[in-house]
């Protein structure tokens, strides 16, 4: 079974939702990950954080690797289950900052 | 510099994310932070493992076979008891003396019965030796207990006969005698033989599960295991001969109440043919995934971790 939960992986919790969003426009590889999650998140992952968080999406079903023939760089591409983990961690996220902002607006 | 740190990943890892870890460091040069990250990922894939060797994997399956083999062999045991049971009363023992075939289906289920143990004990045993010496040497108590679950059940097992040998069943004679007093002791008899069976068989699997134990005895035990599987088959065609040549020899006698705990004969042969039949198919499917696990995996000696 698919383990969803996308914020139970502790310090990986972040790097992991920037990896699902930045596949969930389409199949990418390492580097265009980071380059991505850096121009729409503004956050730089490290290499380390980059595949620590890959390894860990990989293992739970939530992101899987492509067939790159003849090429050392390796794209991914989103599974269902994490386009399902991805969306119910964005609307979780919603929620909080919805109260958060309505918060601040009648403070 | 980057290139030296990602030697420094554990051999799974690195297996699987190498080639496509480099070729993404080679785009960018490495800053000293990405060098400290890289270094931080090492320690992580260290401490918290995401990636399973494909040995590894393969050891665990093979362990899961033998495991599974280990519990259809209950399984049997336990039908095979209540067809040896079912079978030592005298007109069973006269049909299978006056008849070929019923005698020589007989002699096969002892023979495959017998064959079965003694390969579940061969592959087993050096099992159990390396998960206790496992055990003791991380000082652990929790395995060496469950190891000894198998012979405490069997205490109480051989107890509890003795119990109602001796003392119950000529207690209750004194002041009635009956069948149906002698079907309640046999059935409770058969009910804590079953449970102490299952126990045994339990503790052992967690025994086994909880260990470290080195590839080594598990690719051993899976021979044996394919062989208890093989025996099992004899055991369960000999009942099923047995059965057949019962009927076409002695149809009243198999149509009779000569069944465990005087119920129907026939019955009783099937009840005890279908478990032996699920047995024997979940045995034989697991020797055969673990004949397959055994021969994509390269022999080696490490531990399981």
């Amino acid at each position: 079974m698919v383990d969803d939960g996308v914020s139970k992986l502790g310090r990986f919790s972040d790097p992991a939702l920037f990896v699902l969003v930045s596949l969930a426009e389409g199949e990418k590889h390492g580097y265009a990950m980071m380059e991505d999650i850096e121009r729409t998140c503004g956050t730089r992952l490290g290499p380390g954080t980059l595949y620590g968080a890959l390894s860990r999406l990989e293992k739970r079903g939530l992101v899987e690797p492509l067939v790159a023939s003849g090429q050392r760089r390796r794209p991914y591409r989103i599974t269902a289950p994490g386009a399902s983990a991805l969306e119910k961690r964005l609307r979780e996220l919603e929620g909080f900052a919805r109260a958060g902002l309505g918060r601040l607006a009648t403070a | 510099m980057a290139r030296w740190l990602v030697r420094l990943y554990p051999h799974a890892w690195r297996v699987r994310y190498e080639e496509e870890f480099l070729a993404m460091l080679e785009q960018r040069s490495a800053s000293v932070w990405d060098l400290l990250d890289v270094a931080l990922g090492v320690l992580d894939a260290w401490l918290r493992p995401q990636v399973m060797s494909e040995r590894r994997i393969m050891v665990q399956r093979m362990r899961g076979s033998v495991l599974a083999v280990l519990w259809a062999w209950v399984g049997l045991v336990v039908a095979g008891v209540g067809f040896q049971k079912m079978t030592e009363y005298g007109d069973f023992v006269r049909a299978a003396r006056e008849n070929t075939l019923v005698g020589g289906a007989f002699d096969a289920v002892v023979i495959g019965a017998v064959a079965a143990m003694v390969a579940i004990c061969v592959g087993g045993a050096p099992i159990a030796f390396a998960a206790a010496r496992s055990a003791l040497a991380e000082g652990r108590r929790d395995v060496p207990l469950l190891l000894c679950l198998p012979v405490l059940s069997l205490a109480i097992f051989v107890g509890y006969t003795l119990l109602i040998v001796r003392v119950i069943d000529p207690a209750l004679e004194r002041f009635a005698s009956g069948e149906a007093t002698d079907v309640t002791l046999l059935l409770s008899l058969a009910v804590v033989f079953v449970l102490a069976a299952v126990a045994s068989v339990g503790a052992v699997s967690a025994a086994i599960r909880r260990s470290e134990i080195a590839a080594l005895p598990i690719r051993f035990a899976i021979y044996p295991s394919a062989v208890a599987a093989v025996a099992m088959l004899v055991v369960l065609v000999g009942a099923v001969v047995w059965g057949l040549a019962l009927r076409a020899q002695a149809p009243a006698l198999f149509a009779g109440d000569e069944g465990i705990a005087s119920a129907s004969t026939s019955g009783t042969w099937m009840v005890i043919v279908t478990v032996m039949a699920v047995s024997t198919a979940v045995a034989i499917v697991a020797a055969i995934r673990g004949l397959r696990a055994r021969s994509l995996q390269r022999p080696a000696g490490r531990p399981l971790s």
